[in-house]
């Protein structure tokens, strides 16, 4: 898995690639844990090339989701492929998170 | 045409994306499409996850042994291992009207297996554990 990040107007874009499984997904919840305790609570995460999130990758996006929105910010999605999709709105995700077609959609609402 | 394959690993986090791999491409090789092999590897996967973590929890991580067999009406998964029984127990839906603060991450594994695959059949003997998970090609009421 690899993480690139970029700022547009105090919103965090993270890129994520590969997988977010039980291996890789104590390195992303520190990676998040990072931005947020640096200031960054409205953080964007670009999922379009992951290509497999199991239950462990869920942990990593409800924490984050939890951790942005104490700090008064928020976790937002962007880019979801079909099958992370589908891992999303099995698990009930889709009624409290906000899920954009990109990243650009997710940056500017933060905006709105 | 060959209908059945192995792979064998050592039962830790770094045999995941091996078996994954393995799996879809096994699958692809069968013409399966791309929603049903993310359905199988994520099956796979959470079971894979449980016996490393729990089933193996706290001593030298033995092995896990997946069997992939194709048949016409389906394909069947038989994950082994020699850890500790750790059967997955179906569970309760997520309450997908909870607020977030109620949200609790645990128990999705589980949910995830009885979600996606038809059969799931947990089996434990004196030398092993075996977990068989079987997944239609077609829907019943349209075979």
């Amino acid at each position: 898995m690899e993480i690139t990040e970029k700022d547009v107007d105090g919103v965090a874009i993270l890129s994520f690639s590969g997988s977010l499984d039980a291996l890789t997904s104590p390195e992303a919840t520190d990676y998040l844990e990072a931005c947020i305790s640096n200031g960054k609570n409205q953080i964007v995460a670009d999922l379009a090339a992951v290509d497999f999130i199991s239950s462990a990758g869920l942990r990593v996006v409800l924490t984050a989701m939890k951790q942005t929105r104490l700090a008064g910010g928020d976790f937002r999605l962007a880019a979801l492929p079909d099958g992370v999709h589908k891992v999303i709105a099995m698990a009930g995700f889709t009624s409290i998170l906000k899920i954009y077609d990109d990243a650009e959609s997710a940056s500017s609402s933060f905006r709105k | 045409m060959v209908n059945s394959y192995k792979m064998t690993r050592a039962a830790e986090l770094e045999a995941l994306p091996i078996f994954r791999d393995f799996l879809d491409s096994v699958c692809k090789e069968h013409g399966i499409g791309s929603e049903f092999r993310y359905d199988l590897k994520l099956a796979m996967d959470e079971a894979c996850t449980n016996i490393i973590t729990h089933g193996y929890a706290g001593m030298n991580p033995g092995s896990i042994m997946m069997e992939v067999q194709f048949q016409p009406s389906h394909i069947r998964l038989s994950i082994t291992d020699f850890g500790l029984a750790f059967e997955p127990v179906e569970t309760a839906a997520p309450d997908v009207n909870a607020l977030l603060e109620d949200r609790v991450a645990s128990g999705f594994g589980l949910y995830f297996i009885y979600q996606t695959m038809d059969e799931v059949e947990y089996r434990t003997t004196v030398d092993c554990n075996m977990l068989t998970l079987v997944k239609r090609r077609h829907a019943p009421d349209a075979a």
